[in-house]
């Protein structure tokens, strides 16, 4: 699961100058029309070096989300309660993993090995969803995440399914499959919380309280304020503004909240009649950054984990790296 | 019917098991040693606490049992049967992966045996779970047989992973009170018959891997008796945690 | 010992590393393409790939990562590098087929000709 708004920016657009001038003139306006038409790009086509360039980020950053993004449900797998819930966590967090399995491939077909992006991952060169840097300090926190962050990841791939890059497409193909299961097994988790017992709907919404804001950060800063290309734009990388798909989040997720009697801690939180849009708090965007930058409650952890993780599989992924196919390892060619 | 006695205490020792490994495994999933690997090895870890769903559902449906989460997730652990293998911490992934090897075995012996046995729903459970089990085997042979030729390092934890998990695996095979009934009435064969079955499947692939089957000197029984280490009530604290917040609640 | 909320993670006792540890290239082994046949009878279709030392792992990965939902009966897998594609832009090679009507059954107006010899028949 994935938002694309905050995607952390910190190339500049000095690009525009100085990349796409070395670009081909004749072969970018091919490629843009062929982009224009609605076809996809696949990796061994030709593209302008700006596009790998973002695309890898992107994409790169979705696949970290997934494999961070596993692990504030995953520490409530040895502790879900029942059967049924016991293991469609689990088969949740291991789609996650899966999730991350096809998006670095889908990476990797640009150019840029799966080692190389996990090191950028560890040495926090390169960033995943700030959402994940949050705890899930309650039972309650899984069944939020599992409903609302799914529902917000979905507004954002569904929308990312109608890029340009054909592998990223493909791999978000399979992914939106599997989301309407965690949406669904989150929403359904949700619900026997809110018409459970007293002590079941306080503790949901306490983590409904706690998560409404890292929720309203998910899509990123407002488009007035939010960094990004008309280029990405054009050339099908990104797909909508962040302000549309907060609105569409908020459309469609906000009735289903508020229809189950729970509240939510933003009282100007509405939708304007005549708009048809929602008007809410501006979120506190300092903390987003601040959470962006390593200072959240659990970047640390995270990272930490994801090391052990590396770590302690290294022996076994050493010793079977065949020396004699060592040479050269190919990517993913499609 | 003497069964109807017997007959539970071999499907809770066995749901036991499969639901306290599968807890265990379970641990990996996000933290395994390749993304791969780790999708693997989590499918392994849901398939085994579903088998124990489905015999606690068993024991629910023909002996009156108790609801499966309530049996479960309620317990403590001098109430568990499962051997004490299952309950052993992940440690670090040879560990883990040397006792999926030796318990998916052990479980393929059993479930093998079941395709005979006189008590209907096991013989259909055992049906239903045949390649499930395939693939277990499969895949821990797979991981035995590469880690062992890949150079002294590796080779070197794999033995000393099965020195570390042997005797824990010989309590698998721990024999119960009825268990003379069980046999007599064709429902399964034993223990010591699973015993020798299951060495003779692992054999040829500790040989095979360049491994040493180290004598079955002290074979780690009480476990099935409801005699635990520590590490097992802690994993049921944890286990329980959200669930014993209200019992009587739906989750 | 960690202050996680993670009773998984507290047990991990984690080195609270400086950052420095990193991966080496090919330590993800090498990569293969999954194929995957839906039904007997159906075709094996390209489905996307897993890494890994070699083939028997790739195919026993496979199974999880590309069979664990829907129906599938049989997979296979084919190491990436050797597959062989034309680049894609000599997708021109390929412009004229829908031109060349005289491999195609719409190319041939036999009920035309009929038509007309009953006509003049007549």
């Amino acid at each position: 699961m994935y938002g694309g708004g905050y995607i952390y920016d910190d190339s500049g657009r000095s690009w525009q100058q100085e990349e796409q001038l070395q670009d081909d003139p004749v072969k970018l306006a091919a490629f843009e029309a062929r982009i224009a038409r609605g076809e996809k790009i696949e990796p061994g086509d030709w593209m302008p070096a700006e596009y790998r360039r973002q695309l890898i980020r992107l994409i790169e950053q979705h696949a970290h989300s997934e494999i961070i993004g596993a692990l504030p449900e995953g520490t409530w797998i040895t502790r879900a309660p029942g059967f049924k819930r016991k293991l469609a966590l689990i088969a949740k967090v291991q789609d996650e993993i899966g999730h991350g399995q096809l998006l670095y491939n889908a990476a990797e077909t640009l150019g840029k090995s799966r080692e190389a992006m996990i090191n950028d991952l560890l040495s926090g060169k390169s960033k995943y969803s700030n959402v994940f840097n949050y705890p899930a300090e309650t039972w309650a926190d899984v069944t939020v995440i599992g409903f609302l962050i799914d529902a917000a990841a979905i507004v954002n791939q569904v929308a990312n399914a109608k890029g340009s890059y054909g592998p990223y497409c493909r791999a978000l193909e399979r992914i939106c499959y599997e989301e309407s299961f965690h949406l669904k097994q989150g929403h359904d988790a949700f619900i026997e919380l809110a018409t459970g017992t007293a002590a079941q709907k306080a503790m949901l919404q306490d983590a409904l309280n706690r998560w409404w804001q890292p929720i309203m950060h998910f899509f990123g800063p407002p488009d007035k304020v939010s960094a990004h290309s008309e280029k990405l734009m054009q050339w099908k990388v990104k797909m909508a503004s962040n302000d549309d798909m907060r609105n569409q989040f908020l459309d469609a997720y906000v009735p289903k909240i508020w229809e189950l009697g729970l509240t939510l801690p933003d009282p100007l939180l509405k939708k304007n009649t005549d708009t048809g849009k929602w008007e809410f708090s501006d979120p506190d965007w300092d903390l987003f950054f601040e959470v962006i930058k390593g200072n959240g409650p659990c970047n640390k952890e995270r990272l930490d984990v994801r090391k052990w993780a590396e770590e302690h599989g290294r022996w076994i992924r050493k010793a079977l790296m065949r020396q004699e196919e060592r040479e050269r390892t190919a990517l993913p060619v499609a | 019917m003497q069964s109807e006695q017997a007959l539970p205490e071999l499907l809770i020792k066995m749901a036991d098991d499969e639901l306290i490994i599968g807890h265990r495994n379970s641990e990996w999933t996000g933290l395994g040693p390749v993304m791969e690997e780790d999708i693997a090895f989590s499918s392994m870890a849901q398939d085994k606490i579903g088998h124990a769903w489905a015999l606690y559902r068993i024991l629910q449906e023909h002996f009156n049992g108790s609801d499966p989460d309530q049996f479960a997730f309620m317990r403590e652990a001098a109430d568990f049967k499962c051997s004490q293998l299952a309950e052993m911490p992940i440690t670090s992934y040879d560990f883990s992966l040397m006792r999926h090897f030796l318990f998916d075995h052990a479980e393929t012996v059993r479930y093998q045996s079941f395709s005979q046995s006189s008590f209907t729903p096991l013989q259909q459970l055992a049906a239903k779970i045949k390649g499930e089990l395939k693939y277990h085997t499969l895949h821990a042979d797979a991981w035995i047989l590469q880690l062992c030729a890949a150079g002294a390092e590796s080779k070197g934890r794999m033995q000393q992973a099965l020195d570390n998990c042997f005797q824990l695996a010989g309590g698998i095979f721990e024999q119960g009170e009825a268990e003379e009934v069980l046999i007599a009435e064709k429902i399964y064969p034993g223990e010591a018959a699973l015993y020798q079955q299951w060495l003779n499947n692992i054999s040829p692939v500790i040989e095979k891997a360049g491994l040493t089957l180290p004598q079955m000197t002290a074979p780690v029984y009480g476990g099935r008796k409801g005699q635990h280490t520590e590490h097992l009530q802690q994993l049921l604290n944890e286990m329980g945690e959200v669930f014993r917040l209200d019992p009587e609640a739906t989750w | 010992m960690n202050e996680s909320l993670d009773p998984r993670v507290n047990r991990l006792r984690l080195n609270n590393s400086d950052g420095s540890f990193s991966i080496e290239e090919g330590e993800n082994w090498n990569v293969f393409e999954v194929f995957h046949q839906e039904k007997r009878g159906a075709h094996h279709e390209h489905v996307g790939c897993v890494h890994a030392p070699d083939a028997n792992l790739a195919l026993i990965f496979a199974k999880e990562q590309f069979g664990r939902r829907k129906k599938c009966v049989n997979l296979w897998v084919v190491r990436s590098a050797d597959i062989l594609a034309f680049d894609l832009e000599d997708e021109d090679m390929f412009a004229n087929n829908p031109d060349k009507t005289y491999r195609d059954a719409s190319g041939f107006k036999v009920m035309d000709k009929i038509n007309k010899f009953k006509a003049q028949s007549k």
